[in-house]
């Protein structure tokens, strides 16, 4: 293909601002897809995908498109995940296009995630044709939005798109932007092979799918290849593109955009951001910005059933197959027997992860409460990465304790602004700057700790602004802080899959809270079951759950023997959702009560 | 020995927080009905007549049917089973439906038992719960029982009733007690999720009880009733001295019972089943000679072993481990011991020798501890 008639594009947007939409009606109108064909939402394939209205995965599209003039283009459009979570993700989906259409919804205006991905996509260099949708909607404000667009993001307005995906308004007016705006992919075809891996999968037929951008030179099937990273080489079998079904083709010519199949057994070989070469003709430099994924948040994993054990270790070695952003290994707690470590990006990821492991592979799972990597110095001078409470060495031997700190970036209406400096101030945030951008929008950005974060920030950011402003963050580096233990004592008894770390001078107001919701988690049960918190040894609240008086007691009639022994397995199938720890029974919803103390307990 | 149940689904009203399988009565639909039923009770006999010592008329409310038509039925089951002279013949009654004659014609026609569907002795709650009867009728069909004859009443009464205060439950309780039945059965209100009683509760605001007090209502009703002479025997029943059911008794000792009309349940060699529940449809598959048994099932050996120890269990002196061991060929503490250990631990549960029985507290969270054997 002709690189001049290559058009790769992405859509930068916020969830639920359309996009899905959007690249159907792209599908339609390229005829990649006859609308009969059509299940609402191609591009998100995964169940969970569809569910949540998000997109975890980066799905490429081809599109074949004839111009107004009559020329005939590719374009590939470049699908991006749309959650914090997974912002190196959206870096490299944005590092493989030239151009990227902004999505705003009409009546929501421009929102941090949309804001921090412009932010990459200009530093990128990529043109960007802004588009405001959903102005069908009755609620639907077009020149506000496009206000903010210029005001906020500081992109020319005139130039927006106004359209309505849902109605298919507009879409042929961008799919020409698209072609006279944006500019086609630079790079030699001369030059030796250097294509940016932004994708990849594992199919169990083929082994690891690894989607390519090709930046220089040209890839064919036969050719010896090898990923910069690691400096293996494989034999490139099979060479194709999405239009949208896989199909295979001789070659992926400089700019173009496809897939790669070169027998790599593991994902975690091919990763994302990674370059590939030609062995016998290699690049001088790989493709710049590639980074080694390391999991942000950590959780234990416990089977509810201790004796399902190895069911959820194969099926976290299958998901694994999969994600190679996530980690895992063994773990024992005392109170909730063998499991495991686990780490993912963030916490969105973790949720993924735990519905697919409860869904896909029927887990029956207890998650403890998510938490961040800390650095502990200890007394002798050595260096310590501890993912888990447990692993804190004793109070005497720590020589200081460094948590990981977040830049956050909040964009707000401005009546909310004095709410979330509290929260942030709260939060143990720093704050770095306050801007009063027009249109009534306020960007703030706060230096966080990420475990204050990772905690309850975003519901309460959600609740303090009755949902209007939004937050886009990275980890940016670590401060030192007095942090200590928070151990939960149930009947007398530590356990320790509900430690917790948090900051001295908050512990015991945590602590508290953290009782008071433990009681309200419990069920009552035969008897009094007593709830401390305790740093070291020092109890700092309690509570108790009653004992339970009476179950029912209603009349069984006539013999019916068999309806009382429903009932009864009716009750015990609830139970199987409890954790027995001690003579205690534990509802997984207790392991993550730290997530839920919300705004009663401190607000 | 059988025990032999027969449903009667007919109401004059249909109460507000019943879920049983009744419907309005309908006097030719019950005159099919008894036919139905009669002929019912004349297949199962066949050849080799079995014993039986119980008869209980359950429903709905069994007092619809006419004297004679009891008699008709009685006689149907001798004709069909060996029924013991000793035998113990229930009928199920309302109060708003007996007169002292129709009381002697029952009891002429061989009933020798009654159950009074009481439920409470304050009008107030009679009238939350849609009885048609007053405390007072409550009262006088008692004294007509008594003049008819009957020397073996049972009264039902529940607890737990919306608005309903701990003391305001013992005031029936003291009634009851004023009138000195053989027998009481209690019960706590259970409002489904579809009973009108749970919209009239939440247009009215009334609400049940606190967990804490409905323990207390039950606990202080059957001490002042043990006091009173009348012994708990099992979780919701109390009875004076070789009063208690004998035909309820099958249910929890690991007992046969044959169940006739629609909806009822049957338990017989190893083997459970239920009659289609639908009034019509039950008088149609008799009328053309079709089985009326639905889900018959052979129940599995530790099927049974659990019923036995569930339903056992509700006695208050529970179950005989080492016997219902060898009935089944298991040592039933090998396998529900370590299960049962902490129900023994926070003091639901007793073990005495062989004998496996809930405390009295116990048996306020039995759910909990029969859910070990299902």
């Amino acid at each position: 293909m002709d690189q001049r008639f290559v058009r790769n594009f992405s859509i930068i947007a916020h969830i639920d601002h359309g996009k899905s939409t959007l690249a159907d009606r792209f599908l339609e109108a390229t005829g990649a897809l006859q609308a009969r064909e059509m299940e609402a939402q191609v591009l998100d394939t995964m169940d969970l995908e569809r569910e949540r209205g998000i997109t975890i995965k980066a799905h490429p599209v081809r599109l074949n498109y004839t111009s107004n003039a009559g020329q005939a283009y590719v374009l590939n459009l470049i699908d991006t995940p749309g959650h914090v979570d997974f912002s190196y993700e959206v870096t490299r989906s944005l590092a493989a296009c030239e151009g990227a259409l902004l999505l705003v919804d009409a009546s929501q205006g421009v929102e941090a995630q949309t804001l921090a991905n412009a932010y990459l996509a200009v530093e990128d260099n990529l043109e960007i044709i802004p588009v405001i949708n959903k102005i069908d909607l009755p609620g639907a404000q077009p020149e506000e939005a496009r206000r903010q667009i210029e005001d906020i993001i500081g992109l020319d307005g005139a130039g927006a798109i106004l359209a309505s995906a849902k109605l298919g308004t507009g879409v042929a007016e961008i799919l020409e932007a698209i072609v006279t705006r944006l500019p086609p992919p630079r790079g030699n075809r001369e030059a030796p092979l250097k294509a940016l891996i932004f994708d990849s999968w594992y199919d169990p037929y083929r082994g690891v799918v690894i989607v390519v951008r090709v930046i220089d030179g040209v890839l064919r099937p036969g050719m010896k290849i090898r990923l910069m990273a690691e400096g293996q080489d494989y034999d490139a079998e099979q060479v194709g593109v999405f239009a949208p079904k896989a199909v295979f083709i001789d070659e992926l010519g400089v700019g173009e955009v496809g897939f790669l199949v070169a027998n790599i057994k593991k994902i975690s070989d091919a990763k994302i951001g990674d370059t590939i070469t030609e062995t016998a003709r290699p690049t001088p430099e790989a493709f710049p910005g590639f980074k080694e994924l390391k999991p942000m948040v950590f959780a234990g994993l416990y089977p509810v059933e201790g004796h399902e054990y190895p069911e959820l270790r194969d099926a976290l070695e299958k998901l694994r197959l999969n994600d190679a952003s996530f980690f895992y290994e063994p773990e024992t707690s005392a109170a909730l027997g063998f499991g495991f470590r686990c780490g993912f990006l963030g916490l969105l990821h973790m949720e993924i992860v735990q519905e697919r492991l409860e869904r896909e592979f029927n887990q029956d799972l207890v998650t403890t409460a998510p938490g961040v990597l800390y650095r502990v110095t200890t007394t002798d001078g050595k260096v310590h990465e501890i993912d888990s409470p447990a692993k804190l060495p004793d109070a005497g031997l720590i020589e200081k304790i460094e948590e990981p700190v977040i830049t956050a970036m909040i964009l707000t209406p401005a009546e909310h602004v004095g709410g979330i400096l509290q929260l942030c101030q709260d939060k143990r945030g720093v704050q770095k700057t306050l801007e009063y951008l027009a249109s009534n929008r306020v960007l703030i950005t706060y230096d966080l700790p990420f475990n204050e974060v990772v905690l309850d920030f975003y519901d309460r950011l959600k609740t303090i602004s009755r949902g209007y402003a939004s937050l886009d963050y990275h980890v940016t580096g670590y401060w030192p802080s007095p942090l200590v233990k928070l151990d939960i004592l149930v009947n007398g008894d530590p356990v320790d899959a509900l430690s917790i770390i948090v900051h001295r001078d908050t512990a015991y107001e945590r602590g508290r809270a953290l009782a008071a919701k433990m009681r309200e988690l419990i069920p009552r049960q035969m008897f009094e079951v007593a709830i401390q918190a305790a740093i070291g040894s020092r109890i700092i609240a309690r509570e108790s759950v009653k004992a339970l008086r009476k179950n029912v007691l209603a009349k069984c009639y006539g013999g019916d023997i068999s309806r009382k022994r429903k009932l009864l397995e009716k009750q015990k199938e609830g139970k199987k959702r409890m954790k027995r720890v001690g003579k205690v029974e534990i509802p997984q919803e207790a392991f993550l009560a730290v997530l839920k103390m919300g705004t009663d307990s401190e607000g | 020995m059988l025990g032999l149940y027969l449903h009667v689904p007919f109401c004059s009203a249909i109460c507000n927080y019943c879920n049983f399988n009744r419907g309005l009565f309908d006097a030719s639909l019950k005159a099919r009905y008894v036919e139905a039923l009669l002929s019912e009770i004349g297949r199962a006999g066949g050849a080799g007549r079995a014993g039986a010592d119980t008869i209980f008329f359950g429903g709905g409310t069994p007092s619809l049917l006419e004297p004679s038509e009891i008699a008709l039925i009685i006689a149907a089951c001798e004709d069909a089973f060996d029924v013991a002279r000793d035998r113990e013949v229930t009928l199920e009654a309302n109060p708003e439906s007996v007169t002292e004659d129709r009381l002697a014609a029952y009891r002429a026609a061989g009933v020798n038992r009654l159950s009074f569907g009481v439920q409470s002795f304050r009008d107030d709650e009679l009238k939350r719960l849609s009885r048609l009867h007053s405390a007072d009728r409550a009262r006088a069909a008692y004294g007509e029982a008594r003049r008819a004859g009957f020397n073996n009443v049972s009264l039902d009464l529940m607890m737990w009733l919306p608005g309903q205060r701990v003391g305001q439950w013992l005031e029936s309780i003291d009634c009851a007690l004023a009138l000195a039945p053989e027998h009481l059965s209690l019960y706590m209100l259970e409002v489904y999720p579809n009973a009108p009683l749970k919209d009239e509760m939440a247009r009215a605001r009334w609400s049940q009880a606190p967990d804490d007090d409905a323990a207390a209502m039950y606990l202080t009703a059957m001490e002042r009733l043990d006091a009173a002479g009348l012994a708990q025997y099992e979780i919701s029943n109390v009875a004076r001295p070789g009063r208690r059911s004998r035909h309820n008794l099958k249910y929890w000792t690991d007992g046969e019972w044959l169940g006739f009309g629609c909806g009822a349940h049957s338990t017989r060699d190893g083997a459970r089943w239920k009659n289609v529940s639908a009034t019509e449809e039950y008088i149609a598959r008799i009328q053309a000679g079709e089985s009326v048994a639905l889900d018959m099932r052979r129940l599995p050996a530790t099927e049974r072993l659990g019923d036995a120890l569930f339903t056992g269990l509700r006695l208050s002196d529970g179950v005989d481990l080492s016997a219902i061991g060898e009935r089944y060929g298991v040592d039933v503490w090998q396998r529900y011991g370590a299960d049962l250990a902490r129900f023994i631990d926070a003091g639901c549960l007793l073990r005495e020798g062989a004998r496996l029985r809930l405390t009295r507290s116990g048996m306020l969270l039995a759910n909990d501890v029969m859910s070990v054997f299902v």
